[in-house]
This record gives structure tokens, C-alpha cells and sequence, in this order.
């Protein structure tokens, strides 16, 4: 099945692509991906269990996600937890949505919304 | 532990496929946060993390119930284009069940209850009049009223808006609508339909206009008196041209000028009628002449205006009711004087106002017209039922179908309640297309029963409004029929033992004992449903062919009538003797008539007369027997009519007003006022309207006929000769008995009328037939609807049936084969399949019993000349559906009778 281009998921909700950074360092199970989220935006962005799994279901749906078979963490002891990866698919999606906030960014600068820092 | 239940309650909020996919790790999660905070020990955080968690819930937990919905829409979408014979057959049905079901609600919720369209506030009007009368009635008081008036006179009415301080406005108009022959731009002359009203109608009502203006109080509008048209008659006669205002109606004694339009949807004080137009009151002379009706002389009254208010703020009804009472009852005895004196004063003075609600308006036809359309609500709503239940069938069918790719679904991890909740959504889906189809279908039906009901009241108006309770029925409508028809097929097919279903695979037709017999038991219901239809059907047939065939006690055939205006041609006293007797020659000398009358009455034309009497020898029980109906008839109107004489004498050319005054009474007056004794040569004494005594002496006792009303009782009548009489006969009825079919003679007749006169103004002229044919409009398109229904439940039923027993034969297959394999004839086949029906169809018939007897009580009312309980048409309805029924199965009967064993066997 071809995937389908990537513009056509942009623009990606707030809570996806906090996954989407949150997964791109390594692979995590739920829990772990709402805290990357809180520290990495100091507190302000706290994902709550319906909004993470709701967002995880549409990801794994749409094919930026895939679950793990096998925890990755052979120390971990924990077999309840279940595990998200990136896909190849899902890396992609995130560069467009990162160059389309970029070109956003240049856009405020030019017109002198905001000040260049 | 409670944090973890209470943490439960808030997941049974997402739906169950989701709670049993992420359901663990969102407790999981949820726990560890609660964990963390704790040994924080920040309180305040605990508390953030439960507000956060429900805030979530609140937004998250819909998103996923849509998402699933919106999964099984395309489910069902997909399904339906997999078999789109199904759905087209599903849609449609419930496109006509519930389209028909809607049609019939909008009218009835339109004649019950909507309010006046386009006026303000139609909650706050009241009527001090009675909103079920129509029509008016001259004389010293209403004989017919319980003491509350139905009608107001202009004076009354005057008296109430100046001294009622307790309404905010009072307004009048007249009851009834008028039919005038008006002409615009020196046209030909054609009808406009319209009333007068007071000045202060369209302001009392907050009403205004759509171009031009209304008139008020303030109009000096006599030198060329104001019209008002309505919207649709701008639209219809004058193409909704502006330049309308200020053109000029010519009628026959006068001209109106336009002056302004009513808004669009305006239709005035009366529901279910579209005037033309609205003309101020003091134009009656000109539009409604003969009896003064803006000015009373003791001691008669005319009593002809409907009269509509608003109370003001802080105002009951019951402190309005009695300040109107006592200002009228006040005006009443200065009004009679002398007349009212000694023991007739309780007479005269025992006349009562009695306050009603106008929010709907006046409405004669509103009780009667209610009646029909409540049983055939009931009808409709079964017969949805009966649709609903062969779309049960039809499901369960292919619940069986399907069993296969259900069981396959499950054994891949779908829970039983994800799949009913999907089957569901697909009844749904089909009854909401069914039910936007159903719109259309509503609409379409909805005319062609206002044009079925118009028969009977040509001025019957009501638009097909969409409004908030049709809506919200359509919607009820079709949520019961998807659950009615969807549940149980849905429960069924994902109750079954599925996983024998995958190793049956290979057999041609599976379905499980449960399946059968809901089947059966929904084809039990079916018929049980059908019979009361039937029967009611029945009934009302039988009724429409009692009224047509009623005896009238003359024939009513080959009769025709021409009913003229005398009074408007200018024709008086002796001149109007003059040619009541040439027209009467004229006519009895035109060929093809054998005979001519006349009378003030007429036959049929909805009118009546009654006067207070005094008979010889008789003394009034009650209030009742000081009155009895008239007519006053020209000569031979006994013999024309063809009503027998049984006593004495008809009236003859030889009654006139030289000679003693005469009278002939029918059978019923005979019956009550001599009570055995010989009429003839007793004297009964009259109050006539004018203002003498006359004394009659009974000449003639006639034969009861029926010359009024169908359905009521023939009452008490006398008979008076019209030469003897010095006033009366404004528009006498010319009744023409022909020898052909009097369509023949109607050109003649008009002939002979203009050689009579040629300015002579002709109100009617029609046949005996053609006038009782409304009257039973209404009853004839309640039955026609009613058997309509009943046909179609039970060709519905019999389509159940069959589906049911071939189903059953095909799951039977097998064992049919081997028994005639075996050796049994293929006459005990049939017979085994028959007996079986039977059983079916006895349920059927008993409960369906039960049903009957209720549903004829509902329609008791409008029976005429049959019981409800009749027994030949319940032995015939249940008959009928007997052979229908065993028709239906005798089909499938005979297949499986036909069955060859080693073809059935090869094959299971």
C-alpha cells in the first residue's frame, strides 16, 4: 500500500507532533512519552491519558507510529507496558510539518511580526 | 481501592473497542501520575491531575464515539452497495410508512394545534364567541344554544369595545366566509371569497402590510370603501404586481378600492380558510344586502360577528370572562323591553358569554375533521408497524446470511456489543435516508389529502409547514422504526453459536431455531395487525354506503335547483308573489320537467329556520317543544319533491294570502305536538320573525323527509305556504323535478330565468345529487384511506408470511426430502406446511380480535347505520384475511411438496 504524501496530514495537531518529537530520540511506552513531553516543555504541556492514546490510535492508524512486539528495554521487567516506534513514514511527516512551521517563522520575520533574534 | 473506581467510571465514557485497546496502559499511566504527584506531596497537584483527567474525558471520550460512528457508517454505506436490492426495498418502505405517517400528522397537528400563522402572539387571543361555529343565525334569541352565544350582533360587539376595559383590543369579523362576484378592471364578472371585519382587525392581530396599508379606525373610507387583499389572491389574480393599490373591485351594488395587501401566510381569524379578501363592516350594505345587520330592532337580533380579543397584562380569563358578561347581559334587557316580560323574561335574559382560547383560531370543521384524523393516525402508525416487521424479517434473513463474516469478526477480537452496535448503525443509516425520502413522500400525500378533504368544504385550506413538532416526529418516527426493525436482528445475529457456523459452512442454508420462530412469532403480529384495519375499513365502507343510500324519503334523482335572489332585484311584496308564480308556471311548462316548486330552505344547502310556536291542545314540557323548524314552500312542493302525503293535503295554488292561513307538518311535529290526536284543522300559532302572531290551521300531515342534514334526526317541522307570507323568500329555491338527468335542463332553466328577467340575479343552479355529494366528502375519503391502509397491511402481511415459510421450508430442506423420500405423500407435505400456518395465523386472528375491538371504539363516532361491534364485517374482514393468508402460504406449501428428494438431498 502506498503511503500517502505527507502534506496531506500538515497540519498536524498540537499532541501528535509532541509525540512525534517525544519518539524521535528513542522508543517509548505511554507513560514515558507524557513526561518527555512535560519536562521538555517545562510543565506547560501535560498530555492526559485520553488525548495521548486517542492521538496514538489515529498515529498507529495512520501509519506514523507502529507498536513493538518486544519491549526495548531488556532490563525492563515491566510486560504490561506496550511500546511506540517511529515509522520511516512517521520521520517524514514530521520534517514537513517542521519545515512548514518553519517557513512560517521566516514569513513573521520578514514582515517584522516579530524581530529576528 | 476508590481512586482506581472512580478513575473506572471515567473510562466506561470511551467507547468499549477503545477501553479494551488502551484501557490498561491508560490506568497504568493514570496510577503512576497519581503515584508521582503523592510523593511530591503536593495536593494541589493530585487534584490538577483528576480535573485534567475528566476535562479529558469530557473532550476526548465524544471524538472516539464519533470516530466509531463514523467506522460504522462506512461499514453500512459499504454494505448497503453490497446489496442494494435490500436497501432500495428498505428505503422505500420506510419512505412510504414513514412518509405517509408524516403527511397525515402534519394535517392533523395543523388543524389541532398549530396557531394562526403570521399573527402576533396568537397564545394571548381569546374568543368571546364559540370558535366551533360558523354561519349566523336572525331572530329573538338562539334557539339552539345551551344560553352561550355563539354569535355576537354589531351592537354588542360596539358596547364590549367601549366599556370592556380589561382587554387591551377587541376586534370582529364576520363568521363565515362570503362568496361575492366581483369584477377588476370592467373584466368579466368572477369569485372572490372574503369577510367583513371591524377596523381594528389587522392592528388587534398585529398584522401588516405586505404593500400598501390596512385600514384602521381612523379610515374614512365611505365615499369608496377599503379592501384589504390577501397575499395568495395578489399572487394568483394580479401576478404580485405593485400596481395593484388603488385598483378598483367592482361587486354587484357597489365598487371597493384596494388599498393595501396582507402579508404573505396571513389568513386571518379562521384556520384552515384563505379569504380573498377583508372589507370594514359598514360596507355590509353594499356586500352582504337584505337584513340590516349593523342596527337592531327589538326584538330581533342578528347575530353574526365572532369577536376576538387580548387581555391586558395581569388580566385572568375568568375576571374577562366576567366583565364582557356582565356588560352584555346589562345590555340585554333594555334591548327585548316588553318582550321580555312574565315567564318568557328567563328566556330573553338567560343569554351567556363564554371566553375560549383563540390562539388557533375559529374552526367549524376542527372537532369533526379531528375525529377522522386521530383513527387514521392510529391506522397509519400500524400500518408503519406492519412495514417495520417485514423489514425485521428481511434482516433477520440476512442476519443468517451473514452469520459467517460475524463469526469471523469475532474470532478476530470484536466484541459482540462493537458488532450489534454497527448492525444497529446500518438500520439507522437505512431509516435516515428512508426517513429523508420520507419528507418528499409527505408532502406529496399531504396535498392530495387536503385536495381529498376540500371536497367537502371547498374553502378547506392548509399549507404543508415543516414546523418544529412535524420535524420532531419525523425524527421520533424514524428512530422507533430503525430500533423496531433493527434491534432484534441485530441481537439475534450476534447471539448465535457462532462457532459452529464456521464448520457450517458448506450447508446452502443455515439459520438457528431461535431465528425461526421470532420470525413466525413477528408474522403473528403482523396479521393481528392487519385485522383491525380491515375492519375498520370495513365499517367505514359501510358507513359511506349507508349515507349514499339513505333513505331521504323522496328521490332524490332527476331534481334540480336554482336558487335567485329576489330582494337584490328589487322585487317586494306583491311583485315578488308575481313572479314567484310566473317563474313556478314558466318553469312547469318547460319541457322535459314534470313538476315546480319552491321553498326557502332549499335541500341540502346548510341552512335552517325555526321560529317559537304555540300548538292546540298542547302544553310544552321543556324548552324544547316551544320550537319547531319551518320552511316556507310554494304550491305543490309536496308533490314535486315526491314526498308522500299521508293526512289531508298538499299546499296548493289556491293558499293565498286572501284565504285562512295554512300549514302542513311532517310525521315527527305530528308525532310530538298531537301526540295521537287527528292534525288536521288544529291551529298552531307562530311568532314570526316579524312581528305578529300568525295562526295556522294543519292541512296536510307529509311523510318525514330528509332535506337538511344526513346524519342527524329529522325534526319536528311545519310547512307554510309562501303566498300567504308577507315577508321571507329573499333567495327562494326554484326545485324542478325532470323527466331525464337534469344536467339536460340546466341551460333551459337559466333561459327561462332571463326571459323572466334578465337582471335577475342567480345564485345557483345544481342538482339534488351534486349538492349531498360534499357531504359525505369526508367520510368517503376516511374510508377510501382507511381501505387503501388495510390493503396494503394485509398484502404486507401476506408478503411476511410468504418470506417466512420459504424461509422455513429452505432451512427444511433436508427433512422434507428424506420424508417424502420415505414415502409420504406430497398432500401431507402441503397439508404438515398449511397446518402449520394455521397455527400462525389463529394467534393472529386472536390477538388481532382483541385489537379490532379497540380500534372500533375509536372510530365509534363516525359510524353511521352500522355497530362497531357489527358481526358481518368482522366475519368478513377476518374471512378475507383467512384466504389471504393461506393463499400466501400455499405457494412456498407447494414448492416443498414438489421437492425432489434426491436433487434436495444431493444438494445438503
Amino acid at each position: 500500500m502506498d503511503d500517502p504524501k505527507p502534506d496531506a496530514l500538515l497540519p498536524l495537531p498540537p499532541a501528535v507532533f509532541h509525540i512525534l518529537i517525544a519518539l524521535a530520540d528513542r522508543d517509548r511506552h505511554g507513560y514515558s512519552i507524557m513526561q518527555d513531553v512535560a519536562a521538555r516543555t517545562n510543565g506547560k504541556v501535560q498530555l492526559s491519558a485520553g488525548t495521548l492514546y486517542s492521538s496514538i490510535r489515529r498515529m498507529l492508524e495512520q501509519g506514523l507510529i507502529e507498536e513493538l512486539r518486544e519491549s526495548p528495554d531488556p532490563s525492563s521487567t515491566d510486560e504490561r507496558r506496550r511500546y511506540y516506534a517511529l515509522t520511516r513514514f512517521g520521520r517524514r511527516v514530521a520534517a514537513a510539518e517542521v519545515e512548514r512551521l518553519n517557513a512560517l517563522v521566516q514569513q513573521a520575520r520578514a514582515t517584522g511580526l516579530v524581530r529576528s533574534s | 481501592m476508590r481512586a482506581t473506581s472512580l478513575y473506572e467510571a471515567l473510562l466506561r465514557c470511551y467507547p468499549s473497542a477503545f477501553r479494551d485497546e488502551y484501557g490498561s496502559q491508560m490506568r497504568l499511566m493514570f496510577a503512576e501520575q497519581l503515584d508521582a504527584a503523592r510523593r511530591t506531596g503536593r495536593r494541589l497537584e493530585q487534584a490538577a491531575i483528576w480535573m485534567r483527567a475528566a476535562a479529558d474525558t469530557l473532550i476526548v471520550a465524544p471524538r472516539e464515539h464519533g470516530h466509531v460512528i463514523a467506522q460504522d457508517l462506512r461499514y453500512a454505506v459499504r454494505m448497503m452497495a453490497a446489496a442494494p436490492g435490500f436497501a432500495l426495498v428498505a428505503i422505500v418502505s420506510l419512505a412510504l410508512g414513514i412518509g405517509a405517517n408524516t403527511a397525515i400528522f402534519s394535517l392533523w397537528n395543523g388543524v389541532l394545534h398549530a396557531p394562526l400563522p403570521s399573527v402576533q402572539k396568537p397564545e394571548q387571543l381569546v374568543m368571546l364567541t364559540d370558535p366551533s361555529q360558523s354561519g349566523s343565525w336572525t331572530g329573538r334569541m338562539d334557539f339552539r344554544s345551551d344560553g352561550f352565544r355563539p354569535w355576537l350582533t354589531y351592537d354588542e360587539f360596539e358596547d364590549l369595545r367601549q366599556h370592556a376595559d380589561l382587554f387591551s383590543a377587541l376586534m370582529a369579523s364576520q363568521s363565515g366566509l362570503s362568496t361575492w362576484d366581483v369584477r377588476v378592471d370592467g373584466g368579466d364578472w368572477e369569485e372572490a371569497r372574503g369577510r367583513l371585519v371591524s377596523d381594528g382587525f389587522f392592528q388587534m392581530l398585529g398584522v401588516g402590510s405586505a404593500i400598501g396599508r390596512v385600514f384602521t379606525a381612523t379610515d374614512n373610507c365611505v365615499a369608496s370603501p377599503c379592501a384589504v387583499i390577501s397575499h395568495t389572491y395578489w399572487q394568483r389574480r394580479f401576478g404580485g404586481r405593485p400596481d395593484v393599490l388603488g385598483k378598483s373591485l367592482a361587486v354587484r351594488r357597489g365598487t371597493v378600492v384596494i388599498i393595501g395587501v396582507a402579508p404573505r401566510g396571513f389568513i386571518g381569524e379562521s384556520a384552515g380558510q384563505q379569504p380573498d379578501v377583508w372589507l370594514p363592516l359598514h360596507t355590509q350594505p353594499i356586500m352582504l344586502p337584505g337584513v340590516d345587520r349593523l342596527h337592531d330592532t327589538p326584538p330581533n337580533k342578528v347575530m353574526w360577528l365572532q369577536v376576538f380579543g387580548r387581555l391586558k397584562p395581569g388580566v385572568t380569563p375568568a375576571q374577562a370572562e366576567s366583565q364582557a358578561n356582565a356588560i352584555f347581559q346589562a345590555g340585554l334587557e333594555p334591548f327585548y323591553g316588553a318582550y321580555a316580560t312574565g315567564d318568557r323574561r328567563n328566556d330573553y335574559l338567560d343569554q351567556r358569554l363564554q371566553l375560549h382560547s383563540g390562539a388557533r383560531g375559529a374552526s367549524a370543521s376542527r372537532a369533526e375533521l379531528s375525529e377522522s384524523l386521530t383513527a387514521l393516525l392510529v391506522a397509519v402508525g400500524v400500518l408503519l408497524l406492519i412495514a417495520c416487521a417485514n423489514l425485521a424479517n428481511l434482516l433477520l434473513a440476512r442476519g443468517a446470511a451473514r452469520r459467517p463474516e460475524i463469526a469471523l469478526r469475532v474470532s478476530l477480537g470484536a466484541s459482540r456489543s462493537r458488532i450489534m452496535r454497527q448492525l444497529i448503525t446500518e438500520s439507522v443509516t437505512l431509516a435516515a435516508l428512508g426517513g429523508v425520502a420520507a419528507l418528499a413522500v409527505a408532502y406529496m400525500l399531504h396535498r392530495v389529502l387536503v385536495a381529498m378533504l376540500a371536497q367537502s368544504d371547498s374553502r378547506f385550506e392548509i399549507g404543508f409547514t415543516v414546523d418544529p413538532r412535524v420535524l420532531g416526529f419525523v425524527v421520533m418516527a424514524t428512530l422507533a422504526a430503525a430500533l423496531l426493525f433493527g434491534v432484534l436482528p441485530a441481537w439475534q445475529a450476534t447471539q448465535a453459536d457462532l462457532g459452529s457456523t464456521l464448520k457450517e459452512q458448506n450447508r446452502g442454508s443455515t439459520g438457528s431455531l431461535r431465528q425461526m420462530r421470532s420470525g413466525r412469532a413477528l408474522v403473528s403480529l403482523q396479521l393481528a395487525m392487519s385485522l383491525p384495519l380491515l375492519v375498520g375499513a370495513g365499517l367505514l365502507a359501510r358507513t359511506v354506503y349507508n349515507l349514499q343510500t339513505v333513505d331521504l324519503g323522496f328521490p332524490a334523482d332527476r331534481m334540480m335547483m336554482t336558487r335567485i335572489d329576489l330582494r337584490e332585484a328589487g322585487y317586494e311584496g306583491a311583485r315578488r308573489d308575481g313572479m314567484l308564480r310566473d317563474l313556478q308556471g314558466a318553469f312547469q311548462r318547460t319541457p322535459g320537467v314534470r313538476a315546480a316548486s319552491f321553498s326557502q330552505l332549499g335541500i341540502f344547502s346548510g341552512g335552517e329556520s325555526s321560529t317559537t310556536i304555540d300548538v292546540e291542545g298542547y302544553t310544552p314540557k321543556s324548552n324544547k317543544d316551544r320550537s319547531s323548524a319551518r320552511d316556507v314552500v310554494g304550491p305543490n312542493y309536496f308533490t314535486t319533491l315526491g314526498v308522500p302525503i299521508t293526512l289531508g293535503r298538499d299546499i296548493v295554488d289556491s293558499d293565498r294570502a286572501e284565504g285562512p292561513t295554512v300549514c302542513v307538518v311532517n310525521e315527527a311535529f305530528a308525532k310530538l305536538f298531537f301526540e295521537g290526536r287527528n292534525p288536521l284543522g288544529m291551529r298552531i300559532t307562530a311568532l314570526d320573525d316579524g312581528r305578529q302572531r300568525i295562526s295556522y290551521q294543519v292541512v296536510g300531515v307529509a311523510k318525514n323527509a330528509r332535506t337538511q342534514t344526513l346524519r342527524s334526526e329529522i325534526p319536528p317541522r311545519y310547512f307554510v305556504a309562501a303566498l300567504q307570507q308577507v315577508s321571507q323568500m329573499r333567495s327562494p329555491t326554484f326545485l324542478i323535478r325532470t323527466s331525464a338527468v337534469p344536467s339536460t335542463v340546466a341551460a333551459t332553466v337559466r333561459r327561462t330565468i332571463e326571459r323572466a328577467d334578465a337582471g335577475l340575479p342567480i345564485l345557483s343552479v345544481s342538482s339534488v345529487e351534486s349538492e349531498m355529494f360534499p357531504l359525505t366528502a369526508q367520510d368517503r375519503t376516511t374510508a377510501q384511506l382507511a381501505v387503501a391502509f388495510g390493503c396494503v397491511a394485509l398484502a404486507l402481511a401476506a408478503i411476511g408470511l410468504y418470506g417466512v415459510l420459504s424461509y422455513g421450508i429452505a432451512r427444511r430442506t433436508s427433512e422434507i426430502a428424506v420424508r417424502i423420500a420415505l414415502g409420504a405423500e406430497r398432500r401431507r407435505v402441503v397439508s404438515m406446511i398449511l397446518g402449520e400456518t394455521a397455527f400462525l395465523v389463529g394467534v393472529g386472528l386472536v390477538c388481532g380480535g382483541g385489537l379490532a375491538y379497540l380500534a372500533t371504539r375509536l372510530i365509534g363516532s363516525r359510524l353511521y347505520g352500522v355497530a362497531p361491534e357489527d358481526p358481518v364485517t368482522m366475519v368478513s374482514a377476518t374471512a378475507i384475511l383467512l384466504v389471504v393468508a393461506f393463499g400466501a402460504a400455499y405457494l412456498p406449501a407447494r414448492r416443498a411438496s414438489r421437492l425432489d428428494p434426491v436433487v434436495a438431498l444431493r444438494h445438503a
